[in-house]
């Protein structure tokens, strides 16, 4: 397992620049969310991860780096979710099992998001059974209705999940970059940003809306670029007066 | 360059520690205390590996036994020391492989198949003594500074091959590359030796008999041997070591743990009665994941090992469980005979009644069969296969 680490770190030398013309945010059909319209939305911890991109492309996790950020990021949540246009609910402190759960899920959500934006975004990269959803442009992703379950569900009609995972190139990976395109042209790429956010319905577990993208901008180490990050996760979101950049 | 420093390094590492291997390890080097990671790579990996405990803690797969883990952490503080056994904090999870880790920040996890397979305190504290060299000597860290060169050698040797652009340089690259990956494994085998060495070091120090390390490997080996021979496989080869294995063949571990032993110890207590008394209830439990590992050689060397000592009601019914569960005629007759030798032993036992039951019905042996399930739902009216053994009897016995 170790290995495939190395396996993939050494293949990233010769993957391919992101594909910038990509589509990053979706809607389920029929779903309309208008602001003030008294729906409840959930909003989860983030899960938050930040660390260095080693020249190899290897990840290296930093606890300072993921810590301030935790702080930051949910700092500028709080300023945007009173823009959110419906009535926001806190999620209630979890012990033990259920804390477990939402582990879990947030989980699932990272594997939805990241099936989301290579199946469907990414034209070209079809599942057999989503083609004629893509070709119809329908937007069909479910958790399961099992997310009834997390703690505060009961109180509320939407959850909104947030995740980032920040990878900053390291310096030797910035060189090998400069250097890999100088010489024999290779493209690669220095630092990975990801971003998802996503708003689930807590009686079906259909995701309704998705903003997703593997390059997101501003720098989740400090304040301005955490709000930055945040807006960047939150424009387009139903019923928001949230704007973009 | 630094890819060769590593090598020869590792080289050295090897020479050095193959040559202290030899003689009975020395005791381990005085307790620092409390330790707190350093840098960032550390205080990184130290960060995620608490995320992972924290969710580990809650798991549903980990066994909530107060009693149990009391246990387990004082045979730890008297393997490695009231002082460093302060350090670990023990998780048990329930999954039936022979395996145990301890990572960087001190969470030790202890897989149940484990403690199905160890016989004694001290072929338990041999395994977690390893274990502690491990978080000890900070290998994972090690590990990770190591990974993280190796990728930065392959990307710049890529880069380079790909700027020259000949046949060979794309030959020397991929020769690299094996390089590369075959030091790492072969690192990942070193570390295992010094644990072996480190946990050998505490061993003797300790109480408890520190030929109970070889004892680990030997009885390992027994049990790979007994599930290659009920499959008809060949002998494994115990001495081989494979390009990607992380760990030393289990030949040479038994004989180099054995030469790390200090001799003196061969007569301490190993405290097998009071592992037996300590894991009494949880045996059985433990059995029946061995069992439905579909690992019948396997299984079957576990179960007779640990009726060394004196079969049991428990092991004569796990044993015909196993027999059962692979399920051919032949095997059925033996599931009856060990049903019934478990019930000579304890009279009222459930279990194998309707194993019993279950087994004489399937080769034709209906009333007797019967009798034993109408006996099962007697001991056990509330079981929670009842519905469907009733519908197993007679109508009339079925009211």
């Amino acid at each position: 397992m170790k290995l495939i680490g190395v396996a993939l770190a050494a293949a990233l030398v010769a993957a391919p620049a992101g594909l910038q013309a990509q589509e990053r945010a979706a809607v389920k059909d029929g779903f309309e969310l208008a602001a003030s319209s008294g729906k409840r939305i959930l909003i989860l911890r983030p899960s938050v991860s930040v660390g260095a991109q080693s020249t190899g492309g290897m990840f290296e996790p930093n606890a300072d780096w993921t810590e301030q950020a935790r702080t930051n990021l949910a700092a500028s949540l709080a300023k945007w979710q009173s823009q959110l246009g419906n009535e926001v609910v806190p999620v209630p402190v979890t012990y033990g099992g259920d804390e477990l759960l939402v582990e879990e899920y947030m989980a699932l959500f990272q594997a939805i998001a990241s099936s989301v934006i290579e199946y469907q975004f990414f034209v070209g990269n079809r599942l057999p059974t989503k083609k004629q959803d893509n070709r119809n442009k329908v937007f069909d992703w479910s958790m399961g209705p099992g997310v009834a379950s997390i703690p505060g569900a009961e109180n509320a009609d939407y959850a909104l999940f947030i995740l980032t995972k920040d990878a900053y190139g390291s310096t030797g990976r910035k060189i090998l970059q400069l250097l890999a395109a100088a010489g024999p042209g290779i493209a690669v790429k220095s630092g990975e940003h990801i971003g998802y956010a996503g708003l689930v319905d807590l009686r079906t577990g259909d995701l309704l809306w998705l903003n997703a993208d593997g390059q997101m901008g501003g720098d989740v180490r400090d304040a301005e670029g955490s709000e930055k990050r945040m807006r960047q996760l939150l424009e387009e979101f139903p019923g928001s007066e949230i704007e973009a950049d | 360059m630094r890819a060769a420093v590593h090598l020869c390094a590792a080289a050295l590492a090897l020479a050095g520690t193959s040559a202290a291997l030899a003689e009975p390890a020395p005791a381990p080097p005085p307790w620092t205390g409390v330790y707190q990671p350093q840098g960032v790579d550390e205080i990184g990996l130290w960060g995620e590996d608490d995320e992972s405990e924290r969710k580990l803690a809650a798991s549903p797969h980990i066994i909530r036994d107060e009693k149990l883990l009391a246990y387990l952490n004082d045979v730890l503080c008297r393997t490695v020391g009231a002082d460093r056994c302060q350090a670990a904090r023990i998780y048990v999870i329930r999954d039936p492989a022979f395996n145990a880790t301890m990572s960087p920040n001190g969470t030790m996890r202890v897989y149940s198949g484990l403690l199905l397979r160890v016989r004694s305190e001290a072929e338990l504290a041999s395994v977690l003594g390893h274990e502690f060299g491990h978080f000890e000597r900070r290998h994972s860290l090690d590990d990770f500074k190591r990974r993280r060169s190796s990728g930065d050698i392959l990307a710049w040797a890529s880069v380079l091959a790909a700027t020259v652009a000949t046949r060979e340089a794309y030959n020397a690259t991929t020769n690299l590359r094996y390089e590369i990956y075959g030091s790492l494994f072969r690192y990942s085998r070193d570390q295992e030796r010094e644990a072996d060495l480190l946990g050998l070091g505490y061993l003797n120090e300790s109480a408890l008999p520190p030929q109970a390390a070889s004892q680990v490997w030997e009885n390992l080996m027994g049990e790979i041997e007994a599930s290659s021979v009920a499959r008809g496989l060949r002998k494994p080869k115990f001495d081989a070591i494979a390009f990607t294995a992380s760990h030393p063949p289990n030949g040479e571990r038994a004989g180099y743990l054995a030469d790390l032993a200090n001799p003196e110890g061969a007569f301490r207590d190993d405290g097998a009665e009071r592992y037996r008394a300590a894991l009494a209830d949880w045996i059985p439990v433990f059995l029946d994941d061995q069992i439905k590992r579909n690992d019948f050689g396997g299984s079957e060397y576990i179960i007779t090992s640990l009726a060394t000592p004196g079969w049991t009601a428990e092991l004569w019914f796990a044993r015909g469980e196993l027999f059962r569960t692979r399920g051919a005629p032949r095997d059925l007759v033996h599931a009856a005979e060990f049903y019934r030798e478990a019930i000579a032993l304890q009279a009222g036992h459930p279990g194998a009644y309707r194993g019993l039951g279950l087994a004489l019905l399937k080769t034709g042996k209906t009333s007797e069969g019967q009798a034993a399930l109408t006996t099962y739902l007697d001991l056990e009216p509330e079981a929670h296969d009842a519905a469907l053994i009733r519908l197993m009897l007679p109508k009339e016995d079925a009211q």
